[in-house]
């Protein structure tokens, strides 16, 4: 199906929900501080610790064993250095979008959800390390929100989306498909519809956008590859939404493996065996950032 | 003696660099306790100690043996539960397919290291099950291969403990096992689907005739064999398989550096090799 007619019919989705979740207020002014030519660190520092619940969820995301950096920052001031100014802007959309799909009232449970998530961001990260990608911020933010469509679809089309998940169960049916069946479109779009919603930068719009289909992408095709290829890798291993869709696929003849391989021959080298199953290692870290991460409401 | 996450991290990577076998972290205590036998039999006072051993002249030996108290007991039905699913959910349905198209509706699976057979018979359960459906009208050959003689003919007795059926569903319990005076018995009609022979992996005379398999299955056996005898038995295995056919080593096993002709198929919970 075109791609423009599933937008379409996405957009028409979103626009339909009326109590969709809005942008927390204090991220609204850290994105609004952003645009100011002359905004300084410490100015972003003092508005986003007006908001603890954002501040906690900035430092747990930052300083988890999934993300692993060098040593442990300890204020939200260090933090925003460490990322640059490029970055502040994602990782408060992201935690506002954290903040609004909490509460568990959707076809299963947002632990799941995020669990899966975070585990794409922290693939993401590694593969973005492994074959030398510039930019492990943005791989990481990338796999952390790639899923949102999934979230809106669990969280408005209840019935319509257990329905769908009831249809994969156990069969190697690809959930995008079975949505596009279901609803006339699928996660990638309605995510994409959402983020634009939001105003995220277009680069991550297009992961949302086309983190199954790297190939169609223009802006970033190398980063919507790694997070489609960290999305297979954690649908195998255990960080797959608690193995609702059955998953399969031949590496090799992946697009995704074929755009890395392009740009960074020396993914030929990776020791794919060995990075499934210290994937699977790495498996309590997510689920307890992911735990941290909900439990830091003050 | 409890192993330090440094030491065992040094151990997991000399292992899997020398036997293709990776230790989950969740497997600590069990490479802990298994460690420590090995460390009491040579005299190993720190898990360092037993390291050094294992890097020096004696190692090749020692290694042997530590692989040996790692895989003890590793034989059971139905052990490797997401390589079965994938099996059933794709690969099977997969292959039938491309071989129906063909009009050649027989199907061979290759037990490589069968020891008493439960792999092999766990096969014939499974397709045994689909005589009705996705299998119908079609020859199914299985064949299970030890270099041990006494698990071969253990294998064709088909008479087991209780520890070799606690995984079977009880679908495929009920229909297939038959329980007496604490041993379990495998229904005649299961062990005719399977054929089983000793065979040397090393032996290339004899391995060139294997041939035509659409699934081959060697678990625990390669991480005993130097990186050149690897290659060359997994080469045999390569030029064993169909066109479409699919290889299984066990579970945390890793055949990277090894052959670079086998692709990558990845499904919940594993992988396989496909030609």
């Amino acid at each position: 199906m075109d791609k423009n007619a599933l937008i379409k019919i996405a957009d028409q989705l979103v626009e339909n929900i009326d109590d969709l979740p809005t942008i927390p207020v204090v991220a609204t002014q850290v994105l609004q501080l952003l645009d100011q030519p002359d905004v300084q660190i410490e100015e972003l520092a003092d508005l986003m610790l007006s908001d603890q619940v954002m501040t906690a969820r900035v430092m747990k995301m930052l300083n988890s064993p999934v993300y692993k950096p060098s040593h442990e920052i300890t204020s939200l001031k260090r933090a925003l250095v460490y990322l640059g100014l490029r970055h502040i802007r994602e990782v408060a959309l992201t935690t506002s979008f954290i903040s609004a799909f909490e509460a568990d009232s959707g076809a299963f449970d947002v632990t799941t959800f995020w669990e899966h998530s975070f585990g794409v961001g922290m693939v993401s990260k590694t593969i973005a390390v492994k074959v030398g990608y510039p930019d492990l911020e943005k791989a990481y933010i990338s796999g952390i929100i790639h899923d949102l469509g999934v979230v809106f679809l669990s969280n408005f089309m209840r019935d319509g989306f257990q329905a769908v998940l009831e249809n994969i169960k156990d069969r190697p049916i690809n959930l995008a498909d079975a949505e596009i069946q279901q609803f006339g479109t699928s996660h990638c779009e309605i995510g994409l519809s959402m983020a634009r919603k939001w105003n995220f930068p277009d680069v991550y719009c297009e992961v949302i956008a086309y983190h199954h289909t790297p190939g169609e992408a223009t802006i970033d095709p190398v980063l919507c590859a790694i997070v489609n290829l960290a999305n297979l890798f954690c649908s195998v291993r255990g960080l797959d939404y608690g193995g609702r869709e059955w998953v399969s696929f031949n590496l090799f003849d992946e697009p995704a493996w074929q755009i890395l391989k392009k740009e960074y021959p020396r993914l030929a080298e990776l020791d794919v065996e060995r990075f499934c199953y210290e994937l699977d290692d790495a498996i309590p870290d997510v689920q307890e950032l992911v735990r941290s991460i909900f439990n830091s409401k003050e | 003696m409890s192993i330090s996450d440094k030491d065992f991290e040094q151990l997991r990577d000399f292992i899997y660099n020398l036997c293709g076998m990776y230790f989950h972290s969740t497997k600590k205590y069990f490479l802990e306790s298994r460690l420590t036998r090995r460390m009491e039999a040579t005299g190993s006072k720190t898990h360092m100690e037993y390291y050094q051993l294992l890097k020096s002249i004696r190692g090749n030996e020692e290694l042997k043996f530590l692989m040996d108290e790692i895989t003890t007991n590793e034989t059971y039905f139905f052990r490797n539960v997401p390589q079965l699913n994938a099996l059933e959910t794709k690969l099977l349905p997969e292959i039938v397919e491309t071989k129906n198209k063909m009009g050649f509706r027989k199907l061979r699976i290759w037990s490589a290291a069968s020891s008493s057979g439960e792999e092999a018979y766990t096969m014939a359960m499974i397709l045994l099950e689909k005589r009705n459906t996705l299998l119908k009208d079609w020859i199914i050959e299985i064949i299970g291969t030890d270099i041990n003689e006494t698990v071969v003919a253990q294998a064709k007795e088909g008479v087991y403990n209780a520890y070799s059926v606690r995984n079977i569903p009880d679908l495929y319990k009920r229909k297939y096992i038959r329980e007496s005076n604490g041993t379990f018995i495998l229904a005649p009609e299961v062990k005719k689907f399977v054929t089983f022979n000793k065979l040397n992996l090393y032996d290339d005379s004899k391995m060139i005739f294997m041939k035509s398999f659409d699934f081959i299955f060697c678990a625990n056996v390669l991480i005993y064999f130097d990186t050149a005898s690897k290659s060359k038995v997994v080469q045999h295995f390569y030029n064993n398989l169909q066109p479409y056919g699919y290889f299984f080593v066990g579970q945390s096993e890793s055949l990277h550096g090894v052959n670079d002709k086998f692709k990558t198929v990845h499904f919940p919970g594993g992988f396989t090799y496909k030609k």
